[in-house]
């Protein structure tokens, strides 16, 4: 298993009320798997990716990544644990808008201290794998929703992750990009990397291995296909 | 990509605001570097002028300030005067030599000129004058004047040419050799003359000594002092007093640039925070895709470095030229007017430079410290679901 979660919980503390966003969810996701977590808005989905990436830290429980308790890293050593083992890809695809599409990817490949021609070849490999290789110099105002958003998808893969984190990726597409985009992720996929997307879509989730389903900040339900 | 190139993008992309912020430490900079090089200049003017002044002691009225010492450089017109009876007197004393002058102002072509009434034949073996054209005076009464070559050239006067003081015509019978000091643009004549014109009796603004032994400088003056009801003080004192003047003037100007540039680094806070609050879904975004605490620390803090930079070699460069252009300007001044004599050239400190350029960056680097932290102290989850 590459992800594994026990009795994670996540409160969150108001003036007047503890609010609970994730109420003890244990899980485990394979290596090379594709997974979805499902379920209705508000009810935890996000916060679990957050804290399986470790961009936040659980109230209680523990996150396993490749077998570490991410729990007892320092703020320091999560950021390299997102740096070299998981490639984030948001809804609303986050690039950095005054980057080109280029740097946006070589951006991610900086924080690891690749050298600048390294990043430059790497990323121009990893935009034309997702068809982008005629916009290199584009600035994300200069393309479509489906081009940004697999900008996003190559920018996740700079630094070679095994696992990739995918906030409704497709959320904010028309159909026809968010074909472009599934297309690029099920070729990753078959790649071998781990792909973890979190959704409300249930054509989505019908194509994923292992189905994860979150209702009031607890597994409801899990399944394969 | 680094991140010296990101946090440049960074600031450049709103172009309006990146320029404001620049603008404010570059004017504070160039406020300071041309103040702190008109300071520097006027400071080794006023050594270049006491140590041409000639004299080793200067014979003033009693009661005077270190800011009425100052006349005695400046050739500025004060209302006091000593009695010619006292020069007489301390004339007398044996192993010195003191030459009396009267300084008075007429003004040629509307510009206000020093007119200085001397002992002739005194004055030019005191000073050591040579004449470029025509002839010196040749009696203590002669009812004409002699020019410095700086007043020949800024007036375009020849040799017999009418100079009209006090309602007056008065033919120019010698122009001097240039000296470099501020007798260059003085017009001179006779003392007897110049206090007959003034209407001043029998008096003299200051009296120039000369000792034949500088060793017993202290005795000399209180021999001085017991003689006359004057006061006495040496070219070093002199100095001392007009430097402290001007080092307090320069002090206080360096503060006014100060303050400047303390609200350009309190504009750089502004732009800095405003950036944060602006980009805090970036910061997200890079903490998200690996950025460490300390690398978005970096981030911000050259940002504001780079202010720091760009605004100190603009600020330098526009301080320079500033001063060039401003220094014949400051000899309108009465305070400043004997500089006209050497065109005060400002000169190219390279301490001055890379000093101003070194605070500049560090001013920068300072107001960059808070906004840095704040920006890096952001948990990604908090920033990346910002809206």
């Amino acid at each position: 298993m590459i992800i594994i979660t026990e009795n994670l919980i996540k409160t969150y503390n108001t003036d007047k009320a503890k609010t609970y966003a994730l109420r003890g969810i244990s899980l485990e996701i394979p290596r090379g798997s594709f997974s979805c977590i499902i379920g209705p808005s508000g009810h935890g989905k996000s916060t679990l990716m957050h804290l399986i990436g470790g961009l936040d830290r659980p109230t209680e429980g523990h996150v396993f990544i490749d077998g570490a308790d991410i729990a007892g890293l320092s703020n320091s050593e999560l950021a390299k644990l997102r740096a070299s083992k998981i490639g984030f890809v948001f809804q609303f695809f986050n690039l950095l808008p005054n980057l080109t599409a280029e740097e946006n990817v070589e951006t991610a490949m900086m924080f690891l201290k690749t050298d600048e021609k390294a990043q430059k070849e790497k990323a121009k490999g990893l935009l034309s794998l997702v068809g982008l290789s005629e916009k290199l110099r584009a600035r994300p105002s200069e393309l479509s929703g489906g081009q940004q958003q697999r900008v996003a998808i190559a920018r996740a893969l700079a630094n070679d992750p095994e696992i990739l984190l995918m906030d409704e990726p497709t959320g904010n597409l028309d159909s026809e990009s968010e074909t472009e985009v599934l297309n690029a992720i099920f070729k990753l996929h078959k790649e071998g990397k781990t792909v973890v997307i979190v959704t409300h879509n249930n054509e989505i989730a019908k194509m994923a291995e292992v189905v994860f389903e979150i209702k009031d900040g607890k597994l409801d339900g899990q399944w394969k296909n | 990509m680094n991140v010296p190139k990101l946090a440049l993008k960074n600031i450049t992309r709103r172009k309006g605001r990146f320029i404001f912020t620049l603008l404010g430490i570059t004017i504070g900079i160039a406020s300071f570097v041309t103040l702190l090089s008109l300071g520097g200049s006027l400071k080794n003017e006023i050594k270049k002028q006491a140590s041409e002044l000639g004299a080793n002691l200067v014979i003033t009225p009693k009661g005077w300030c270190a800011y009425e010492q100052v006349s005695v450089l400046t050739g500025e017109q004060l209302p006091e005067a000593i009695p010619m009876d006292d020069v007489k007197k301390i004339s007398a004393i044996k192993g010195l030599t003191a030459v009396p002058y009267l300084i008075e102002r007429t003004a040629i072509k509307n510009s206000p000129v020093p007119v200085i009434g001397i002992l002739p034949h005194e004055m030019k073996a005191f000073k050591g004058w040579e004449l470029e054209k025509g002839n010196y005076f040749a009696s203590h009464d002669e009812d004409s004047i002699v020019i410095g070559s700086g007043i020949a050239q800024q007036f375009k006067l020849n040799l017999m040419d009418e100079v009209t003081i006090r309602g007056r015509q008065f033919p120019v019978k010698g122009i001097l050799k240039e000296t470099g000091n501020k007798d260059d643009v003085a017009v001179f004549m006779p003392l007897s003359v110049a206090q007959k014109l003034y209407g001043v009796g029998d008096k003299g603004s200051f009296i120039a000594v000369k000792v034949d032994d500088i060793s017993k400088m202290d005795e000399y003056i209180l021999k001085i002092q017991e003689t006359a009801n004057v006061a006495v003080v040496s070219d070093k004192q002199l100095l001392k007093s007009v430097l402290s003047i001007v080092g307090t003037v320069s002090l206080t100007l360096q503060l006014i640039a100060a303050v400047a540039i303390l609200a350009a680094a309190f504009g750089i806070i502004n732009t800095m925070m405003t950036a944060i609050y602006e980009r805090k879904r970036e910061i997200g975004i890079l903490q998200a895709i690996g950025a460490k605490e300390i690398t978005i620390f970096k981030i911000f803090l050259l940002e504001s470095g780079f202010y720091g930079i760009l605004g100190g070699i603009i600020g330098v460069a526009a301080g320079l030229v500033f001063s060039s252009l401003a220094s014949p300007y400051i000899s309108q001044n009465e305070f400043t007017a004997f500089l006209k004599s050497s065109e005060v050239a400002v000169t190219f400190d390279l301490r001055l430079v890379f000093g101003s350029l070194l605070f500049s960056v560090f001013v920068s680097l300072i107001s960059g410290l808070y906004p840095a932290w704040r920006a890096s102290k952001l948990t990604p989850v908090e920033a990346i679901s910002y809206e």
